[in-house]
């Protein structure tokens, strides 16, 4: 017995849609109490007897909450004396839509047996259904509807007691309108605080009355949680009169609530401005470009030390403008750590507001859903991988099976009363933990461009099978007869570097530097040199390896493999004993190399005297000289700085890594590395000669001295003198720095000394006055070597073979201003490259703790935080950060002491270089962000360190130790 | 046009019979055939009306989206038509077969309906050069029995009085950007002003003498008709000349104003129909298409 109606509704998406629903209505919905007879219901949920005694209703009743009592006093609906309770489908439609959270705790309610709640549903009732009225607004609709529910209950009811007492049924409400109303429809109607009150028997169910504001019931205004933006034309006049900045924003990775705003000044003149909460943020994203206005100097902050994650798990705010209690707490909480401590004037930095944003940067994110406590809902939280991306809210139907994938979500508008930008699902990944996941959730992060290679770029290689042709030979000198020899890591395929080194009749040295000549592959501006441009470097990622150039040229054409014939484009030195040049030439060759050796053996060759071919003494010679040079290095000031590499032993089948070892350096590294600087510096010379202003050259900028600061503070802990007055000063106090008893020391202040450096960047010569190479020690420097892996060195080689007229030149060469922009985006590739590298190593070293399950290991204090100390772990080279403050534990007493810097725990008391040690484990209980969790286990501090468990005994897992 | 096979003898028959002012189903030459109107036939649309004439069905749906004005008239709305003779009609409809004619009814609707004589084009501009309401009327074809032109127009007539554009405000914000909002009230809405939309009279010239409303067999004797749209005053917004004889001048001024009486007492007894439906409201049991 269906009867069809249907009702208008129109919504907005886009422009203005008239949807029409059908709305069916019958006749065989059930009242759901025990003594009806008229309902067919198999089994009643209301009881025949609702016990309860009020002094106001002395007669059994039932009770129908309105929606406000529900959303508000939800408290005391689940208390256990509240029993039998008609919740109207009007009411629970309504919490829905208000309140993700009450309507969960309300359908609990619903499932609990015991509590005899009993769900009508009026809407689909053929005598309780209400249409709209003309000049109604919905929400009296809603309460009309609620009206007419419960006087059809009442009269239903009456019907039903033949034998019963009578059964009335007591609406709550307390919105006056609504009661006046309903009192007019002889209804029983009483406030929610009137009949808890009246409650015989059970007087502590007031304490759990939420206290509420009558006049607060239309919760429909939206709040607005941000400032507006300002429009573009006064963003402009406001930076052109100075009272608005301009810069890029840069979201903290630490704490959501803190960012900063870099604005690029004249030169070197650059401030960041540091904004700090959610108000002042207002809606920027990190990489958009924003207006900030500086706050007056009084009320800049210092940048808190505070590790703040946007956390409270699978939370989902359906409704806009409803902010979830944990959720305040933890903005408050952030607040309260932010502006809570003393400030030191000095530490203060330019503290300002984000006026209005002048471009977007948004791009895709990936990251993982939230799923929403509502199983049907359709919105849900987004948390992207990058934590300084915030949580967006989409809306999606596939959500059950996204749940647990990677996928990629793109941001549309962040209105200005949401908490969240909202989004849209753009696609998925796979499942999350997946290792192909996982590496393209950080290729995509990193901007790494991996797609395969487009026909195009495909259609620019060299026609197989490849051979040097006469034509070739004429114009190179043949150097085949050399004893060149490459060294490289094991597992090398992309080689670009040989070396060769002969005794000359006159007592001096030959050595030569060959480079794979990939510029005679990939000729200017066809699409694969633009391909390359646009890649700008090869990335290496854990068994993985992102080409810059097609594979035909990155492993075999160019690759100066041993015993195949392979152009190179060489630089010959001829040098004294002393390692003093007495003549360069760079000149365009054919070389034959005779041997591919790994670090290792090439070492063997040169330590095994018996061994004395020509591959071996030329390896002596270079090595020989390389000492030399790397000491009149050194003694110029280079720095040898320190940062802990790790390598993976990869397991063949299953390329899980089953072992990991910080990468150990030999002689011959170190003597490729000499050669290899020289040949840099030299081309660098000849390029700047010939084209002053256009060559592709590399610096790397003397850092700021404030940089140093933590260095110096650490040093200084241990009555440790460092000068940082000069690269050669560093270099020096650096080497002097010893600490009886602690061998490690040195070696984790060369890592701190690396974390004050500055980028080295690319540049054209053209473009700028400062080349210097600080860390190099060099005045002039760029990238030749690795033409393979490296686009710069790929220009470097173009510039050079003109410089040596080997190559004709073309017109984008020579533009400064192309230059200069292409060096931004390979400045740009290697930053994300060296990210990439990372975070894939990160990964992995994940992998390898889940296989290992938890392991205890000495580590070192390497920085002191407000409530954190980041420890490294020099067996894995491994940081992790030990949290103090942990959320369900009471937070020990912290003092933090900024000139130290020291934390104090309770009793005891952190330095920087403290040995500590921890136990690692794999925290997996966040899937998207995993993380190595490290605990203290010593020293021993009461109520914060955790006793050492039990390792896991490697036997079990007999397979994974080999 | 869907056309019917007409002998000679009953040409002759039906000429006659014109000649003395009495037609084959007993009409006079300015009298109209039986006519229906429903409007608020089709829930989705925002205006909607269903006009049977004789055996003629049609059917239009009205639906109101927000567009960009017409850059040459930045503060009006506009209309769009597009007839759909669907093989439902006649099977000569069938595949493209009605395309030729639909595009002809839509160029001569244009004509007729999209100007500010006939709509308050005006006030379907929400914020000028920027926003404006489109009227996409769409006409469906249901069965073709001749006289498509009147049938058309009364149900265009009776389908934009009974739309209901809902109604919006602009809000501008700082940012500069306006935001267009919607009352959340569905019976919040606007009416349009339809007095001044004209019905199309269609005028048959058979034999020496003109009819309105030809069925088909009558269309079958014609060689040339005029259509003319007649405002409830009596104004003759547009004329256009279909069919493949010629008519003398003479003649058009009589067809003219004939077409003026007959389109006259048209709207008068339309409007008040129109009126009467829409003051039931919603105790009006609908009818629809199994009716």
């Amino acid at each position: 017995m269906l009867k069809s109606k249907t009702f208008m509704k129109k919504t907005r998406s886009g422009g203005v849609m008239k949807i029409v629903r059908e709305h069916y209505l019958r006749d065989d919905i059930w009242c759901g109490s025990e003594i009806c007879t008229e309902c067919k219901q198999e089994s009643p949920v209301l009881q025949r007897d609702p016990s309860i005694e009020s002094n106001l209703c002395s007669y059994p009743h039932y009770v129908i909450p309105d929606t406000n009592v529900v959303l508000h006093q939800i408290d005391v609906l689940e208390d256990p004396v509240i029993r039998n309770v008609i919740i109207l489908q009007t009411v629970l439609q309504e919490v829905r839509h208000r309140s993700a959270p009450v309507y969960k705790r309300l359908k609990d309610i619903i499932h609990e047996q015991e509590k005899h709640f009993y769900t009508f549903t009026n809407e689909h009732h053929r005598e309780t259904f209400i249409e709209r009225e003309p000049g109604e607004s919905a929400n009296d609709r809603n309460d009309r509807a609620i009206r007419v529910a419960a006087k059809w209950y009442g009269q239903h009811l009456e019907k039903a007691e033949s034998e019963a007492d009578a059964l009335k049924v007591v609406l709550l409400t307390n919105d006056l309108g609504n009661k006046q109303k309903a009192e007019e429809s002889s209804l029983l109607v009483y406030r929610c605080e009137e009949y808890i009150k009246s409650l015989i028997g059970n007087p502590e169910l007031v304490d759990r009355l939420a206290l509420s504001n009558d006049d607060k019931h239309d919760i429909t205004s939206s709040k607005v949680l941000f400032p507006e933006h300002l429009p573009l034309s006064r963003i402009q006049a406001g930076i052109k009169s100075g009272t608005f900045l301009q810069g890029t924003f840069r979201a903290s990775r630490d704490n959501y609530l803190e960012a900063t705003v870099f604005v690029q000044g004249e030169g070197e003149d650059s401030t960041e401005v540091l904004i700090q909460g959610l108000q002042n943020l207002n809606r920027a994203v990190y990489q958009d470009v924003v207006a900030v206005q500086l706050y007056p100097r009084n009320q800049w902050l210092a940048p808190s030390s505070v590790m703040l994650q946007d956390e409270g798990a699978a939370k989902d705010d359906n409704e806009e403008d409803k902010e979830e209690e944990d959720e305040e707490k933890s903005v408050s909480l952030g607040l309260f750590l932010l502006t809570s401590g003393a400030v030191s004037e000095a530490a203060r930095k330019p503290t300002g507001k984000v006026v209005g944003i002048i471009k977007r940067n948004w791009r895709p994110f990936c990251g993982m859903l939230n799923l929403s406590q509502i199983k049907e809902s359709t919105r849900h939280l987004f948390t992207p991988a990058d934590r300084r991306i915030p949580r967006i809210r989409i809306e999606t139907r596939q959500a059950a099976t996204l749940a647990g994938q990677r996928i990629m979500v793109a941001i549309d508008g962040w209105p200005k009363h949401s908490r969240y930008p909202n989004g849209h699902f753009v696609r998925s990944l796979g499942n999350a933990g997946d290792k192909e996941t996982e590496q393209m959730v950080l290729l995509l992060e990193h901007d790494v461009p991996h797609q395969a290679f487009s026909q195009a770029v495909l259609s620019s290689l060299p026609k197989m099978p490849w051979a040097i042709t006469p034509e070739d030979m004429v114009r190179r000198e043949d150097l085949r007869h050399l004893s060149v020899c490459s060294v490289d890591p094991p597992g090398c395929t992309d080689i670009d570097d040989a070396l060769h080194c002969r005794e000359l009749d006159n007592g001096n040295v030959e050595v030569g530097v060959h480079i794979a000549d990939v510029s005679h592959f990939i000729r200017p501006c066809n699409a694969m040199d633009k391909e390359a441009a646009n890649r700008g470097t090869t990335v290496y990622l854990c068994g993985k390896r992102i080409d810059m150039v097609p594979e035909l040229l990155s492993s075999n054409l160019c690759s100066l493999r041993s015993n195949v014939e392979r152009l190179a484009f060489s630089c010959i030195w001829e040098m004294n004993h002393k390692a003093e040049i007495i003549k360069t030439r760079f000149t365009k060759t054919v070389i034959n190399s005779k041997a591919s050796l790994t670090y290792a053996e090439a070492q063997m060759r040169i330590d095994d005297t018996t061994k004395n071919d020509d591959i071996t003494k030329s390896l002596r010679g270079l090595n020989k000289l390389a000492k030399v040079l790397k000491r009149q290095r050194i003694e110029k000031g280079a720095l040898t700085l320190s940062s802990l590499e790790v390598r993976f032993h990869i397991d063949s089948e299953t390329h899980d890594p089953i072992d990991l070892q910080t990468k150990e350096l030999m002689e011959t590294n170190s003597m490729v590395e000499e050669f290899m600087l020289l040949a840099n510096i030299s081309v660098a010379q000849k390029i700047y000669d010939e084209f002053p202003d256009c060559a592709m050259l590399r610096k790397h900028p003397a850092p700021p001295p404030s940089n140093y600061d933590i260095l110096l503070k650490a040093a200084k802990s241990k009555d440790v003198e460092i000068h940082t007055d000069s690269a050669k000063a560093l270099a020096d106090s650096l080497d002097m720095a010893r600490v009886d008893g602690f061998p490690y020391f040195n070696t984790l202040l060369r890592i701190l000394a690396t974390r004050c450096m500055m980028q080295a960047v690319y540049f054209c010569s053209g473009m700028d006055t400062d080349f210097h190479h600080y860390g190099l020690a060099s005045a002039i420097y760029t990238h030749f070597t690795s033409p393979i892996r490296r686009y710069a060195d790929i220009i470097v080689h173009r510039l050079l073979a003109v410089a040596i007229e080997a190559d004709s030149t073309y017109p984008d060469l020579m533009d400064k201003q192309k230059q200069s922009a292409l060096s931004t985006n390979l400045n740009y590739r290697h930053k994300m490259s060296q990210y990439a590298q990372r975070a894939s190593v990160a990964f992995h070293t994940q992998l390898f703790f889940k296989s290992r399950g938890i392991l205890n290991e000495e580590g070192f204090v390497l920085f002191v935080r407000k409530n954190a100390i980041i420890v490294l772990i020099p067996k894995f080279g491994l940081e992790g950060t030990v949290f103090f403050d942990a959320k369900h534990k009471a937070t020990p007493k912290l003092v933090f002491d900024e000139e130290g810097p020291t934390l104090k725990v309770e009793q005891h008391t952190f330095h920087i270089f403290d040995m500590v040690k921890v136990t690692i484990s794999l925290d997996a209980s966040n899937i998207q962000h995993q993380k190595i969790r490290m605990s203290l286990i010593e020293p021993v501090i009461s109520g914060v360190s955790v006793p050492a468990p039990v390792v896991e005994p490697q036997a079990k897992k007999p397979k994974l130790d080999r | 046009m869907a056309t019917v096979q007409v002998s000679e003898a009953e040409k002759v028959y039906i000429l006659h019979g014109i000649r003395d002012d009495l037609r084959v189903d007993g009409r006079g030459c300015e009298d109209y055939r039986h006519m229906e109107i429903e409007t608020d036939v089709v829930s989705n649309t925002d205006g909607s009306a269903k006009v049977t004439l004789g055996h003629t069905a049609v059917l239009v749906g009205i639906k109101a989206d927000i567009g960009k004005p017409r850059p040459g008239v930045p503060n009006e709305g506009y209309l769009e038509f597009f007839v759909d003779c669907s093989a439902n009609a006649t099977p000569e409809f069938e595949g493209r077969g009605g395309e030729e004619l639909g595009t002809e009814l839509s160029n001569t609707l244009y004509k007729v309906f999209n100007n500010k004589h006939s709509v308050d084009l005006k006030s379907l501009c929400i914020s000028a050069g920027e926003h404006c309401w489109v009227l996409y009327v769409d006409v469906l074809l249901l069965q073709c029995d001749g006289n498509l032109y009147d049938a058309i127009s009364v149900a265009i007539k009776a389908a934009l009085f009974n739309t209901k554009i809902p109604k919006v405000h602009i809000s501008a914000d700082e940012e500069g950007g306006k935001e267009i909002e919607l009352s959340d009230d569905p019976y919040d809405c606007m009416r349009l002003d339809v007095e001044n939309v004209p019905c199309i009279v269609t005028l048959c010239k058979v034999g020496h003498r003109h009819v309105v409303d030809v069925t088909l067999q009558e269309k079958a004797c014609s060689v040339a008709s005029l259509i003319i749209s007649v405002t409830h005053t009596g104004t003759v917004t547009c004329t256009r000349k279909v069919g493949g004889g010629s008519l003398d001048p003479e003649s058009i001024f009589e067809m003219t104003e004939a077409g003026k009486r007959v389109g006259k007492a048209l709207h008068a007894p339309l409007m008040k129909l129109l009126q009467q439906e829409e003051s039931l409201g919603k105790t009006r049991q609908k009818v629809g298409f199994l009716g």
